[in-house]
């Protein structure tokens, strides 16, 4: 008999002694409550799980849940805390393929201080790199953050095959990756010296690199700090950088470091966020504003990126971030010669 | 095909005529036999505005097609207008974005790399961010602001330079950058023939130096009026500046105009004559009439600021200055022009909630002087619509409001000034360089969003045609303290005002009514 059956309050008191009754013969059965039976035999060695990626929070409905999670609770937050000041959003406007974007990390703020930065196009199609030894140690709370921030799990102790193994096919299924290559939170909120995982990543992948710079996020939670304060921040994003053929992963790592500190700099920095006729270019609107089908008037499409390496089907076809699009035209093969 | 401007007759039949009241509206039956004077209906925009911008841009009057001016290594600026043109402010996208993103196209293809953009603000308020996003569109801004999309400051002694003096010897200072560039292209929008030609550059990016020379009671009192440039000292004395600045810099000037479709379609009645009202114009008259008595006065000045115009473009002009203004003047009064037979005893007009002035700020006492008996009171050619020694009544409710914020310097003027003297000429002598050089108002002028010292002064001096003009001058529905600290008369109805008139024109008056805005310039013969 069931709860729900009709039987009225005897249902529901008989249903609760069922769970009741189940329970307790389990809790026999395993002895809760003594020690392990010494006549049982050895325990044998923990097989652990493989490492789940979180491939659900990619997935609909979460996708969803999160948009109206970050619009209507994350972003309004951010912004009434920080008033952020973005520069150089063009970069991120229209990407036309995956990218890496590289941010200095001195606060818990960051993630949502570059969520904010991006646009809803790119940030729907954004993961961000977390520590798995930090924010995966309890499972609940790794989920939560997932949920929130689109984060997977990202090892800073397996080397550099482990990570690649996760972050490369993420990049290669057409999502953005925030990587934070300090690897940890700034003690002091000074930039730290760039660990090799995101030029090796980038070459490894052929992506592009966005460098980005964010200043006041440690005045507003330092590490240590439990709760937020309110204070200005200004997110400085440059222009996309490429490794170059003959650029070995450390080189191009110390190069977006160099990136990433030139941003902190006053005044701009051109050669980083681009001259203003890149820029320009870049924002170039993709629609005319008005129609006419009698006389058209020819628009110059905007530049394109240098032609990306082979991106394979690696995930679900329900993973990827924009599925038909990403699929319907195969991309070339670049010429630069593969590196290992 | 648009109706040109008319003169209607006030009979039996004619229905009540609509006054502009501030932030509020009423309507007003007029005497038999006043007359009425309507502006031409809004011509018909351009159909493509970008493509006629291209062209302009590619045929311009008397000079070389833009593309061949720009080469790499030049140094180009480019300065606009600010916000107290439109009014209200365009519905995005506006004119001078449409032009700046074409001659911005051009550069970059050029691969002009030193490219700055100014808002030519002369001695007016500096504009919020978003002020200028609206203005420049969000792509200039993303891409220039705010290193090299900035806004000009006529104190900054580092970024002004001194020109020279002209034959008449009147100083000229310039905008250092725009001094020094090799071109600068100067995007205009003309919405009454006060604005654009030489005038931009000689006030738009001046110091206080260079345009106190025409800014002041003798030059304005001979500027009749100031909206027909012909019978303007104020815009002769801004030729012989533009053409000294035109001997030191190279200057592409690009001039827009735009139709009189002033009101959005929720406020389509005010748009209307009176007899082209249909039941639902009066429906949203009758609406906007409770709203506006019931609410509170900030509240409904947020709700009347949000509003914008959707103004039509209706010619775009590019090229050498004096070529192109012509042009330009022509299309604006093609669209603004109504002929009037005849001078009037008594005119009436009802002055708006909004001025050049007063762009998200309410409208203080002075700028109502300002707006009513400086700018439409001056909308004539030949002779004012009022007789020397008429009675001008204007309708408007004239707190004692200010903002704080952008206008420190008008409460001085009226608490301390106005308590002192009316007199534009005393007024001039006695007080105007102590607040022109107030080191706290010059403070707020550069770092703040306030109006220049001096500016009072001007809002005031631009009446004085008029309070000279005019024997008598009275408020209807003002604060009785207020107006009387203006030098006016206060009443409380129009029937008391036309009372109140009779005792200087005498009995049985001439009555014209300016149906104003949208705006229009009676031709008077």
């Amino acid at each position: 008999m069931t709860w729900y059956s009709g039987a009225g309050l005897a249902g529901v008191a008989g249903t609760v002694g069922d769970v009741m009754r189940d329970v307790r013969r389990v809790r026999r059965g395993w002895h809760w409550d003594t020690p392990r039976p010494r006549s049982w035999p050895e325990r044998g060695a923990v097989v652990p799980d493989r490492a789940s990626d979180l491939g659900w929070a990619r997935q609909e409905p979460v996708r969803t849940i999160r948009f109206l999670i970050q619009r209507g609770l994350l972003l309004p937050f951010t912004e009434a805390m920080s008033h952020p000041k973005v520069e150089g959003r063009e970069w991120v406007r229209e990407l036309e393929r995956p990218v890496i974007f590289a941010a200095n990390h001195s606060s818990h703020a960051d993630t949502s201080l570059i969520l904010h930065a991006l646009g809803d196009r790119a940030r729907d199609r954004t993961v961000v790199a977390a520590a798995a030894d930090y924010w995966f140690k309890r499972p609940l709370l790794g989920n939560i953050v997932s949920l929130f921030l689109n984060t997977f799990p990202f090892s800073r102790t397996g080397g550099a095959q482990a990570q690649l193994h996760s972050s490369s096919q993420l990049l290669k299924s057409g999502w953005n990756l925030v990587l934070f290559p300090e690897g940890s939170r700034s003690p002091d909120g000074r930039i730290q010296e760039f660990k090799a995982g995101v030029g090796h990543l980038a070459n490894e992948t052929g992506t592009p690199v966005v460098p980005m710079h964010i200043r006041g996020a440690y005045q507003i939670m330092p590490r240590g700090q439990k709760l937020p304060l309110p204070g200005p921040v200004r997110v400085r994003i440059g222009k996309p950088m490429s490794p170059q053929a003959d650029e070995g992963s450390r080189q191009f790592t110390a190069r977006v470091e160099k990136a990433v500190r030139a941003l902190a700099l006053e005044p701009s920095q051109p050669d980083i966020q681009g001259t203003w006729i890149e820029r320009w270019q870049a924002l170039r609107p993709r629609e005319l504003p008005y129609e006419d089908s009698n006389e058209a008037v020819v628009v110059q499409p905007a530049p394109k990126p240098p032609a990306p390496r082979p991106i394979l089907e690696v995930l679900p076809q329900s993973e990827k971030p924009d599925a038909p699009a990403r699929s319907a035209a195969p991309r070339p093969r670049a010429s630069r010669p593969k590196r290992r | 095909m648009p109706r040109p401007g008319a003169v209607i007759e006030v009979d039996r039949n004619t229905p009540p005529v609509l006054f502009h009241f501030g932030e509020g509206v009423r309507l007003e039956k007029l005497p038999l036999g006043a007359r009425i004077v309507y502006p031409p209906d809004p011509l018909e925009p351009i159909a493509h505005a970008e493509r006629a911008i291209k062209r302009a841009l590619a045929k311009p009057l008397d000079d070389d097609p833009l593309k061949s001016l720009l080469r790499r290594g030049m140094k180009l600026t480019v300065a606009f207008d600010d916000l107290s043109l439109p009014l209200p402010p365009m519905a995005a996208p506006d004119v001078r974005q449409l032009v700046m993103e074409e001659v911005i196209d051009m550069a970059a293809e050029a691969g002009v790399e030193d490219i700055h953009l100014i808002a030519a603000l002369g001695l007016h308020r500096r504009m919020t961010a978003d002020e200028i996003r609206h203005i420049v569109g969000d792509r200039i801004f993303s891409t220039f602001w705010p290193d090299r999309l900035y806004q000009h400051d006529g104190e900054d002694p580092d970024a002004n330079v001194y020109i020279g003096k002209t034959s008449a010897g009147e100083d000229v200072t310039l905008h250092k950058r725009a001094a020094e560039s090799d071109l600068v292209i100067y995007v205009n929008l003309t919405l009454v023939p006060m604005d654009g030609g030489h005038k931009s550059m000689s006030t738009g990016l001046a110091t206080y130096r260079g345009i106190r020379v025409h800014h002041n009671v003798k030059t304005l009192m001979h500027s009749l009026s100031y909206m027909n440039p012909p019978d303007s000292e104020l815009h002769h004395s801004c030729i012989r500046q533009g053409q000294l600045i035109e001997d030191t810099v190279r200057v592409f000037h690009i001039e827009t105009t735009v139709n009189n479709h002033a009101f959005p379609s929720i406020a389509n009645f005010m748009q209307k004559r009176e007899t082209d009202w249909t039941a639902q114009d009066q429906a949203m008259f009758l609406g906007m009439k409770q709203f506006t008595d019931l609410a509170p006065p900030a509240f409904k000045r947020n709700v009347f600021h949000a509003m914008r115009a959707p103004y039509g473009l209706t010619g775009v002009h590019a090229g050498q200055v004096d070529a192109v203004h012509e042009k330009t003047l022509e299309a604006v009064r093609n669209q603004i022009s109504v002929r009037v037979e005849g001078q009037t005893d008594i005119v009436t007009i009802g002055v708006p909630y909004l001025g050049p002035y007063n762009v998200n700020a309410p409208m203080n006492p002075v700028l109502v002087v300002c707006m009513g008996l400086g700018y439409l009171f001056n909308f004539y050619r030949n002779k004012p619509v009022l007789r020397k020694g008429g009675v001008a009544i204007l309708t408007h409710p004239c707190r004692y409001e200010f903002d704080a914020v952008q206008h420190p310097s008008y409460i001085d003027f009226y608490d301390e000034v106005l308590a002192d003297t009316t007199d534009p000429q005393e007024i001039e002598t006695k007080y105007e360089l102590r607040f022109a050089e107030d080191p706290w108002f010059r403070q707020l002028y550069r770092k703040s969003h306030a109006y220049h010292g001096a500016h009072p002064f001007y809002a005031w001096y631009w009446a004085a045609h008029a309070m000279d003009h005019a024997g008598d001058i009275i408020i209807v529905g003002g604060d009785r303290e207020v107006v009387h600290r203006l030098g006016f008369k206060c009443a409380t109805t129009l029937e008391d005002a036309f009372e109140m008139a009779e005792q200087t024109v005498g009995r049985y008056p001439s009555v014209t009514h300016m149906r104003m805005p949208p705006i229009l310039l009676a031709d008077v013969e």
